[in-house]
């Protein structure tokens, strides 16, 4: 008889999507039926529909650009068959914690760019703002459309040892993720079509139609069709594959910088039939690169004079500019106190613990036990540049309190989470491997999220980072109706 | 049903004002019948919220723009769960109007049988409740009769009212909105003894051509005790028995109690007020 392929698994003392703290042989209730179905699999039938599920990886072009990578720089992002899966009564308080968040960093940006109230209250010290490199001057005192500075903003959840969702942090850049999100559904209903309609599970299908209403609500000319566009750094950039899914499942345009052109405060796009004015550019291209006159007199992959037509009001780009201050790591720390102030609130989703090393008592205490915390730099993200104080080496430990000594502002410090753990597909049968949850949180007309997000599992044996740059892979995430 | 409501209002003033003070009641209650899951109530220019809860039990958000400003815009977002509200096979009669003498001394009755600030029981209002009551000697019958009354008597009309008119020249013209003929409904319900309090909120307009009257902004109707039986919700505007469609806000005498909006500021009237108001229903 073919083996049982929980037979072996061990939860090791993490919590698991699928057992929660519970035996291995007992899972939860919203798992039962994944459960069954994977006791039910034929020998072999696995490895069937895993290549099955690559090769389609493969005809959709799913794959992203690893940066500093000797062998080739593009990869297919590795997917993992095993659902996670939320009950319904868990997505109700996440999807209600993300919409609160959303408001509050909204409402902080629309504030530290017009009166600074929050500063002069002194519920966040003003240095932490001026000190922030995305800040923005060229950004106070903007009238900004619709009042809203971020319109897609992707948070990392996680879950620590009790099962207890953290917000690990905001992304309100360019967050990326959500074209893995809805080809990892398309995928998973070819290869599981009856486990899938079983379970009533909430569609996601419909996020590149919000997306799209949420440009479009930026639009200076309501009077017509608003024309948006997709601005992409390039085929070298590690999400262009995204970049190009979204801009087709939304029916428009993928431009590069020299594609656009500014004149006389407007900007227009070069096409074959002569030039058409852009209204809305949903731009996955960092401020620091947006405007050579303004930022980064070297970028090439900006459109001189955009900022001009920005500030003028006849164009709109989402995000907005100087969105990076909200999700600065140091800002991180106030978010609680954002919603305090804002909202007269209670945060719904917690922060994970986390020390300022610019604040002396903090950097005293991190630069003592460096070995059980997580180090962060402030201001990068997709999981470059950190350290996990239980997997260094001397050597690095030492490295690490040089540069926090030298330059506090820019490092910050949270307690080692142990992340909690998912049934993976491994070489050696189904392990547990650690995962978070990125949901994508649209602010258009109303604030909008499609239910579940990118589930990222760490695939490398006790790995905590889940960063695709980082050898991480992922997962289709089913939030149940009830 | 679990219903999602976003309210939007949006001030434009034609030169910037100052010293704006202002009290919202944009936060809905929990009680029997419905829970408040979330509510998220929100300003622009950002300023910083504060919150207590007034005398009729209502959640009230203030705050101050000390600052020039050209716009003010308040925004809340709520997500309710409500249940069922009332049995449409057996309404509560059988509570004689006779037995609403007990209820005049009552505490927790009196404001509601009361003249208040835009509802006054006098000769007039009391003669023509009177004369709508008919042969009815029963309370919930009563109130039901003076709800069909409004809607079938009254012309619905957006242009004719304020939000500063008093029930007294609604019962003379017969003309208003949901507010307006709430506060009759009032009137005609104190006149007789039957207490009787202003609610604002929303509903969700489930009709197939979408058919009730004032969706597109707040709502409003009348709540009526009846002895033994609780508080009754009733609909003049849509000549509706409130169910699990409705969504309560805030309940108290009349409109000046719970206004969802309040305040003062130094300088022009506003050039214009949007108003948006957005039910969905949730899954």
């Amino acid at each position: 008889m073919r083996p049982f392929p929980f037979e072996n698994y061990l939860t090791e003392g993490f919590f698991d999507e699928m057992f929660g703290k519970g035996h291995p042989h007992k899972p939860l209730k919203h798992y039962q039926e994944v459960y069954n179905r994977l006791g039910r699999l034929e020998s072999g039938e696995i490895l069937e529909k895993r290549s099955q599920a690559d090769s389609s990886f493969l005809e959709h072009g799913v794959t992203f650009t690893v940066y500093g990578d000797e062998e080739g720089t593009e990869k297919i992002f590795p997917f993992d068959l095993i659902p996670r899966i939320i009950p319904h009564s868990e997505w109700t308080v996440i999807d209600q914690g993300l919409r609160q968040r959303m408001l509050a960093l909204n409402l902080f940006l629309h504030d530290i760019y017009q009166d600074a109230k929050i500063l002069s209250d002194g519920i966040i010290p003003t240095e932490v703002i001026q000190s922030s490199s995305n800040f923005r001057k060229e950004m106070v005192g903007f009238d900004i459309p619709k009042d809203i500075f971020i319109q897609v903003c992707g948070s990392d959840l996680i879950r620590d040892d009790s099962g207890t969702y953290f917000v690990l942090e905001d992304n309100a850049r360019c967050p990326s993720g959500a074209s893995y999100l809805l080809e990892n559904r398309e995928i998973m209903k070819k290869t599981f079509p009856q486990t899938f309609q079983g379970m009533s599970v909430r569609s996601v299908e419909e996020y590149p139609e919000l997306l799209l209403k949420t440009l479009e609500n930026l639009s200076p000319r309501q009077s017509q069709k608003p024309v948006c566009v997709v601005l992409t750094p390039g085929v070298y950039n590690s999400a262009y594959f995204e970049h190009t899914f979204l801009a087709r499942q939304m029916g428009i345009e993928i431009v590069e910088g020299r594609d656009l052109i500014a004149i006389d405060e407007f900007v227009y796009m070069r096409t074959t039939h002569g030039l058409v004015q852009v209204d809305v550019i949903y731009r996955r291209v960092d401020d620091d690169f947006l405007d050579p006159l303004f930022f980064n007199k070297d970028s090439m992959l900006g459109v001189p004079g955009l900022m001009n037509a920005y500030l003028r009001g006849n164009v709109a780009l989402a995000n907005g500019i100087g969105t990076g201050v909200a999700d600065d790591k140091v800002t991180y720390a106030y978010v609680p106190e954002m919603i305090k102030y804002y909202l007269d609130q209670e945060p719904i989703l917690s922060n994970v613990p986390t020390f300022l090393c610019w604040r002396e008592k903090d950097r005293k205490y991190v630069l003592e036990n460096l070995k059980s915390l997580v180090i962060k730099p402030a201001n990068e993200s997709g999981g470059y540049g950190m350290m996990v104080g239980s997997s260094s080496s001397e050597k690095e430990r030492q490295e690490f309190k040089d540069r926090i000594s030298s330059n506090p502002r820019d490092y910050i410090a949270q307690p080692i989470i142990s992340l909690s753990r998912h049934p993976t597909f491994c070489e050696d049968g189904i392990e547990g491997r650690h995962v978070d949850l990125r949901p994508f949180i649209l602010y258009g007309k109303d604030i909008e999220i499609v239910p579940g997000g990118l589930t990222r599992v760490a695939l490398k044996k006790n790995s905590l980072i889940v960063n695709s740059s980082q050898g991480g892979g992922s997962k289709d995430t089913w939030v149940l109706k009830n | 049903m679990r219903l999602y409501i976003h309210h939007k209002t949006h001030y434009r003033y034609p030169s910037p004002v100052k010293d704006s003070f202002n009290e919202l009641r944009l936060h809905p209650l929990s009680n029997q019948w419905q829970k408040c899951e979330s509510c998220f109530v929100n300003v622009f220019p950002t300023s910083r919220l504060h919150k207590y809860l007034d005398l009729n039990g209502n959640l009230v958000h203030h705050f101050e723009i000390p600052q020039d400003h050209s716009k003010l815009i308040v925004e809340s977002r709520s997500t309710i769960s409500t249940h069922k509200r009332v049995d449409f096979e057996s309404f509560p009669y059988g509570v004689s109007m006779k037995s609403l003498r007990e209820m005049e001394g009552k505490a927790d009755c009196r404001p509601y049988l009361q003249s208040s600030s835009y509802v006054e029981i006098n000769p007039e209002a009391w003669r023509m409740a009177v004369d709508v009551q008919g042969e009815s000697k029963d309370v919930f019958q009563t109130a039901y009769l003076i709800m069909e009354f409004i809607y079938e008597r009254f012309e619905y009309s957006k242009a004719t009212t304020s939000v500063h008119s008093h029930a007294n020249e609604i019962l003379s013209t017969r003309k208003g909105v949901c507010q307006d003929f709430a506060h009759a409904a009032l009137a005609l319900c104190r006149c007789l003894g039957i207490p009787a309090r202003y609610v604002s909120g929303y509903f969700y307009d489930h009709t197939r051509n979408q058919s009730m009257r004032g969706s597109e902004a707040s709502h409003a109707w009348i709540e009526v005790l009846v002895n033994g039986h609780g508080w009754f919700g009733l609909d003049p505007t849509n000549n509706r028995v409130v169910d699990e469609t409705y969504v309560i806000l805030g309940t108290g005498r009349d409109y000046k109690d719970v206004a969802p909006i309040t305040g003062t500021y130094y300088g022009r009237l506003p050039e214009s007020m949007e108003i948006t108001v957005t039910v969905k229903p949730l899954q």
